[in-house]
C-alpha cells in the first residue's frame, strides 16, 4: 500500500479551471471520501488521480513517486466506476482477468488471484456469467473485484453505490467497510451520500466550485466546520444560519432583536453570522423569535419549520409531537455549546 | 365523422400494394420452372408436374461462367463489407475519441461523401484503376466501393461509438491496454449490432450495382453476378426459359437473405433513420 | 512537495503517451480509411472537375481551355440539344418520383404506423422487397410483363375492361420515360415509406391522444399533428430522392440501352454522360465532355444538397420536436 501526495494541482479545460490549487495527502491505508456539490470537480480529482484526465499543472504522488505524467496501467491504482463499466461481452472471471492478461501476468497466478477476489466477494457460483445476467450489486461487486485483482497500491471509487437501491446501498457499504480493513488498502471514495462519508471516511475532504474547503475527521467536521460553506454542507437537515451582529465586548450577538450569549469571549466587533444544527437547538420561553409555517410530524421526531421577522428560516428537531400549531410564536434557543460563529467571509471565528 | 378508419380499408389497401409489389416477382420464379409453352399459354399458374420444365436453369448453369460470376460478387461483396467494416470503425473511433487540431475537418472531409455519388468521378477512376494496372480485377472494385461506403459507415459507427459508456474505455486504460488493444478487444466487440447495420446498408448496393463492373471489371471472367445476368440476358433475349432462370438465379439468393436478415435490416433503416 | 511539471503543455488527453506515439496512433486508425477514400473517392471526383477546363488536342494531349467545354455542353446545338434532352428528361423522372413514389410511401407509412395493426412486419418487409433487387434484375422482369409477346399487362388491362389502353409503352417516345420511372418508383418506394414510417413511430402517443381528446378525428390528427411533425423527414426523403435520380443509370441502360431510345425519348444525365464518355455507335468516346457531363451532374446535385441543407432543413428543424 502507499500514501497518496497532490500538490498544487491545477485543472483546466479549456479556460474552465475546474481544479484551482488542490493541495491534499492521503495517508498509507487510509480511508478518504471527497464529497461537496454536483459539479464541483470530485470526479475530476478522482480522475486526475487515476491518469485518465491529464492535469494543467501541478503533481500527483502515490508511494513517494511521482506519477503525474505517467500512463493509469502503470500508477499502482485501481478504479471502480459508477457505471461498474464492466465489459459486456465478457464473462466475470474475464472481466477480473482481462487487465491482468494484459499486464503479463502468468496464467496460474491470475486463476489464484481471480479465486481468491471471488472468494472474498462471494462471486464464485457468478464467475461464467455475463454483466447483463448479474443484479446491480452483484455488478458492483464484480467491479470491485476487478480492482481488487490488480492488487493496486490505491483504490480509486467514483460514487459506487449511486446506483443501487437503499437497502443494497447499506449492505454494500458494509462490505466496503470490511473489504477496507480486510485490505488495509488505501482508498479514495467520491459520493453525495453524507451518511457513506461519515461512516466510512477515516477523512473527509469538502470540495466546493474546485477548491477544497476543509479536510478533518468526520466528527470534526460536524462538530467543527471551518467555514460556512462546510458547515452548511454537512450535516443533514442542513445547520441553521442567522446573521448577527457582535455587541463589542464579545459577550453576546444581537440575532433578530435579541441578545444571544456567547459560549466564549470573541474579539472585534461587526457583521458576523450564527449557525445551530437542528438538533442543537430547542423551543423554549427565551431565544430567537420566530413564527410556526409547518410542522411535520414524523413519529420519533418532529421538525418545526418558523421564520424569524426578518425573514431568516430555522429549523428545530424535536422529540416525539412539537405540539405546534402553525402561526404560533415561539422562540428558538440554541444548545450551550453548540453555536458556531462565523466572520464577515465565512470563515469560523477564532477561537471558537 | 369520429369512427376510426375501417381496418378492412386499411388491410385492403395494404394487401393490394404487396400483391403489386410481389406479383412480378412471384411471377419470374413461378415461370421460370415451366415449359415454353406453359409460359406463354398459362403464364399465371404455378409450376406442376405438367409443365415443369427446367431447361432454363441446366442453360445458364451450362454457361459455366456464371458460378465464377457468383464467386465474384461473393469476394467483392464480402471483401467490401470486410475493410469498409475495419477502416470505417478505426476512423469513427478515432474521430470520437481524439482530440487533434484537424478533427472536424476531418469529420467533414469523410462526410461529403454521403451526399456525393462517387460515381460522378468515373472519368478519372477508370484512368486511375488502369494507371494502377488494377483494369479487370475484383481489387478495383473492391476499393471503390470501400471509398463509396466509408462515409456512411464511419458516420454510423460514429453515433454507436459515442454511445459506448466513457467508463468502458477508461477501465481499459486503468486495466493497462494500449490504445489499440482498447479498440480490438473493447470496442470492436461492442459494435457487431452497428456493423450488422452497417454491413446490410453496404451489401445490397455493392451486390446489385451494374455502374462500375461495367466500368472496371467487364470482361476476362471478372463480371459480377449482376453484370453478368445483364450480359447474359442479352445474349439469350429470346430465349425465354434461359431468361426468366438467369432473372430467378439472380433474385432467389437475395431474396433468401433478406428473409433471414429483414429483421436486421429493418432495424438497421429505423435507427439508422432516427437520428 | 515540489511542483515537478509547472505548466506542462498537454496536446493531447491521454496521460503517459509521447506526442510521437499519439501520433502513431491518429495515424493508424486514420490512414487506411483516409487513404482510400482520398484516393478512390475524393481525387477521382476533383480530378474529373479539372478535366472539364481541358479538352484533347489533335495530338492526343490535353490543353487547359476554360470553361469552353461547358459553352460548348450548353450552346452548341450536337451538344445542348441531346444535354438540356437529357436534363428535362432528368426532372421529368425526379418529379414523377417526388408525385408517385413519396406520396405512396407516405400513405403506406401511415398505414404501417396505425395504433393496431396486424401484419404489420409481414406488410413492411414483402413492401421492402423489390427495393432489395438489383435494377438490372427489376428492369428485365418489368419488361418481360409489358412485352406484348407475353401479353401479361394486356391480361390483366382485359380483366379489367382496359385493354384498349394496352400499348408498347416502352417502346413508344410518348411514353418510355414514364413507364420507365413509374417502375423505378414500384422498385423505390419502399425507401421512403420505411423512412417516414421511423419518423411516425419517434412520434409519442401522448400527442395523438392529446389531440384525440381536443376532438380530432383520425385523419385530421395525422394531417394536423402527425405530418408536420414529420416533415423534416419528408425534406430528407426529397433530397435523397433528388441525388439517387440524378444519379441514376442503371434502370435506363439496364432497360434500353446506353441510346436510352427510342430516339433519347428516354435519356437522363446518367445515360448520357455514359455514352458521351464511353462512345457508342453513334459517335466516339469523349473524356473531356464526359468530365464536363459530371461536372455539371456535380453542381447540380450540389445544388439539390445546398437548397436542402440551407433552405429547407433550417426552417424544418424548428418545427421538430
Ligand atoms: N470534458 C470536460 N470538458 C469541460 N468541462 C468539463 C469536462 N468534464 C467535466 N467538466 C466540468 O468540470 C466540472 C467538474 O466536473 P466533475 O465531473 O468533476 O464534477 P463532480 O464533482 O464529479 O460532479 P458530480 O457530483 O455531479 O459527479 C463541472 O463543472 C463540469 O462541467
Ligand atoms: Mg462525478
Amino acid at each position: 500500500m502507499a500514501d497518496v501526495k497532490i500538490g498544487n494541482l491545477h485543472k483546466s479545460y479549456g479556460t474552465v479551471e475546474v481544479l484551482k490549487d488542490i493541495n491534499l495527502q492521503v495517508e498509507d491505508g487510509a480511508f478518504v471520501v471527497l464529497v461537496g456539490p454536483s459539479g464541483c470537480g470530485k470526479s475530476t480529482l478522482l480522475r486526475s488521480i487515476a491518469g485518465l484526465e491529464p492535469i494543467t499543472s501541478g503533481a500527483i504522488s502515490i508511494g513517494g513517486r511521482n506519477v503525474s505524467d505517467l500512463a493509469p496501467a502503470q500508477r499502482e491504482i485501481a478504479m471502480v466506476f459508477q457505471s461498474y463499466a464492466l465489459y459486456p461481452h465478457m464473462n466475470v472471471e474475464n472481466n477480473m482477468a482481462f487487465g491482468l492478461k494484459f499486464a503479463g501476468v502468468p496464467k496460474a497466478e491470475i486463476a489464484d488471484r481471480v479465486n481468491e477476489a471471488a472468494r472474498i466477494l462471494q462471486l464464485e457460483p457468478l464467475l461464467k456469467r455475463r454483466p447483463r445476467e448479474l443484479s446491480g450489486g452483484q455488478r458492483q461487486r464484480v467491479a470491485i473485484g476487478r480492482a481488487i485483482v490488480r492488487h493496486p497500491k490505491v483504490f480509486l471509487f467514483d460514487e459506487p453505490l449511486s446506483n443501487l437501491d437503499a437497502a443494497l446501498r447499506i449492505n454494500t457499504r458494509v462490505e466496503i467497510a470490511r473489504l477496507h480493513k480486510l485490505l488495509k488498502a488505501t482508498i479514495v471514495y467520491v459520493t453525495h451520500d453524507q451518511v457513506e462519508a461519515m461512516t466510512l471516511a477515516d477523512k473527509i475532504v469538502v470540495m466546493n466550485k474546485g477548491r477544497v474547503e476543509q479536510v478533518g475527521k468526520p466528527l470534526e467536521l460536524y462538530y467543527r466546520p471551518a467555514n460556512l460553506f462546510v458547515a452548511r454542507f454537512i450535516g443533514s437537515p442542513a445547520m441553521n444560519t442567522l446573521a448577527a451582529t457582535l455587541d463589542g465586548k464579545g459577550k453576546a450577538a444581537a440575532v433578530a432583536g435579541v441578545s444571544l450569549p456567547l459560549p466564549a469571549a470573541v474579539s472585534g466587533t461587526g457583521e458576523i453570522t450564527i449557525g445551530f444544527r437542528p438538533e442543537h437547538c430547542s423551543i423554549g420561553k427565551t431565544g430567537i423569535p420566530a413564527r410556526v409555517e409547518l410542522v411535520e410530524r414524523l413519529g420519533e421526531t418532529g421538525y418545526v419549520h418558523a421564520r424569524t421577522a426578518d425573514g431568516a428560516a430555522l429549523l428545530v428537531e424535536v422529540k416525539g409531537d412539537p405540539g405546534l400549531a402553525q402561526g404560533a410564536e415561539v422562540r428558538v434557543a440554541p444548545a450551550a455549546g453548540h453555536l458556531h460563529l462565523f466572520d464577515g467571509e465565512g470563515v469560523r471565528l477564532a477561537g471558537t | 365523422m369520429r369512427k376510426p378508419v375501417s381496418a378492412f380499408a386499411v388491410h385492403a389497401v395494404l394487401a393490394l400494394y404487396t400483391a403489386l409489389a410481389l406479383f412480378p416477382i412471384i411471377l419470374v420464379i413461378m415461370n421460370s420452372f415451366k415449359a415454353k409453352r406453359a409460359i406463354f399459354n398459362t403464364p399465371l399458374t404455378p409450376p406442376m408436374p405438367w409443365n415443369f420444365d427446367p431447361i432454363g436453369y441446366s442453360k445458364v448453369f451450362g454457361d459455366s461462367a456464371i458460378a465464377t460470376y457468383y464467386m465474384n460478387s461473393i469476394t467483392v461483396t464480402v471483401g467490401t463489407i470486410f475493410l469498409t467494416l475495419l477502416f470505417g470503425a478505426m476512423a469513427a473511433w478515432a474521430l470520437t475519441e481524439y482530440k487533434f487540431r484537424w478533427n472536424t475537418a476531418l469529420a467533414i472531409f469523410l462526410s461529403i461523401g454521403i451526399m456525393v455519388p462517387i460515381r460522378l468521378g468515373s472519368v478519372s477512376i477508370i484512368q486511375l484503376v488502369s494507371d494502377l494496372n488494377l483494369i479487370n480485377t475484383l481489387t478495383a472494385l473492391i476499393l471503390v466501393y470501400v471509398a463509396q461506403n466509408l462515409p456512411l459507415a464511419v458516420f454510423i459507427l460514429s453515433e454507436f461509438i459515442q454511445q459506448i459508456p466513457r467508463d468502458l474505455r477508461e477501465a481499459g486504460r486503468c486495466d493497462g491496454l494500449s490504445e489499440y488493444n482498447i479498440f480490438f478487444y473493447i470496442i470492436l466487440p461492442l459494435l457487431r449490432p452497428a456493423m450488422a447495420t452497417v454491413a446490410v446498408f453496404t451489401m445490397i448496393p455493392v451486390w446489385n450495382d451494374l455502374w462500375f463492373p461495367l466500368l472496371l471489371a467487364p470482361t476476362g471472367g471478372k463480371q459480377t453476378i449482376t453484370l453478368g445476368v445483364q450480359q447474359f440476358l442479352g445474349q439469350y433475349i429470346t430465349d425465354w426459359n434461359a431468361v426468366l432462370a438467369a432473372l430467378s438465379t439472380a433474385i432467389i439468393p437475395v431474396l433468401v437473405l433478406y428473409v433471414i436478415f429483414s429483421r436486421q435490416l429493418i432495424r438497421g433503416l429505423t435507427s439508422g433513420a432516427v437520428k | 512537495m515540489e511542483t515537478a511539471s509547472q505548466g506542462r503543455v498537454q496536446q493531447h488527453g491521454i496521460v503517459g503517451m509521447s506526442p510521437g506515439a499519439y501520433a502513431r496512433v491518429l495515424i493508424f486508425f486514420l490512414a487506411p480509411a483516409v487513404l482510400v477514400y482520398t484516393l478512390f473517392s475524393v481525387y477521382p471526383l476533383l480530378d474529373t472537375i479539372i478535366s472539364s477546363f481541358y479538352s484533347k488536342q489533335n495530338d492526343g494531349s490535353y490543353v487547359y481551355n476554360g470553361v469552353a467545354n461547358f459553352v460548348t455542353l450548353l450552346t452548341d446545338p450536337t451538344w445542348s440539344a441531346p444535354f438540356w434532352n437529357a436534363f428535362i428528361n432528368n426532372i421529368k423522372f425526379f418529379l414523377i418520383h417526388m408525385l408517385v413514389q413519396n406520396p405512396i410511401g407516405l400513405l403506406l407509412a401511415a398505414l404501417l404506423s396505425l395504433p393496431v395493426l396486424r401484419f404489420r412486419t409481414a406488410y413492411r418487409t414483402l413492401i421492402f422487397m423489390p427495393t432489395m433487387l438489383s435494377v438490372v434484375i427489376i428492369g428485365f422482369t418489368w419488361q418481360l410483363i409489358l412485352s406484348p409477346l407475353w401479353g401479361i399487362a394486356k391480361m390483366f388491362l382485359q380483366a379489367f375492361g382496359l385493354g384498349f389502353l394496352f400499348g408498347p409503352w416502352l417502346g413508344e417516345e410518348s411514353t418510355a420515360l414514364i413507364t420507365i420511372s413509374l417502375i423505378s418508383v414500384w422498385q423505390f418506394v419502399g425507401i421512403p415509406m420505411i423512412l417516414i414510417y421511423t419518423a411516425l413511430l419517434a412520434i409519442p402517443d401522448e400527442l395523438i391522444d392529446a389531440a384525440t381528446v381536443d376532438g380530432l378525428n383520425q385523419f385530421q390528427a395525422f394531417f394536423h399533428v402527425k405530418l408536420p411533425l414529420i416533415w423534416p423527414t419528408i425534406g430528407l426523403v426529397s433530397v435523397l430522392t433528388f441525388v439517387n435520380n440524378f444519379n441514376a443509370f442503371d434502370l435506363i441502360y439496364a432497360m434500353k440501352g446506353a441510346l436510352a431510345g427510342p430516339n433519347f425519348s428516354a435519356d437522363i444525365m446518367g445515360t448520357l454522360f455514359y455514352r458521351v464518355f464511353f462512345g457508342n455507335q453513334l459517335q466516339l468516346g469523349d473524356v473531356s465532355m464526359g468530365a464536363t457531363i459530371a461536372t455539371m451532374m456535380f453542381l447540380i446535385i450540389l445544388c439539390g444538397v445546398m437548397i436542402y441543407l440551407f433552405l429547407i432543413q433550417r426552417r424544418l428543424q424548428r418545427y421538430a420536436f
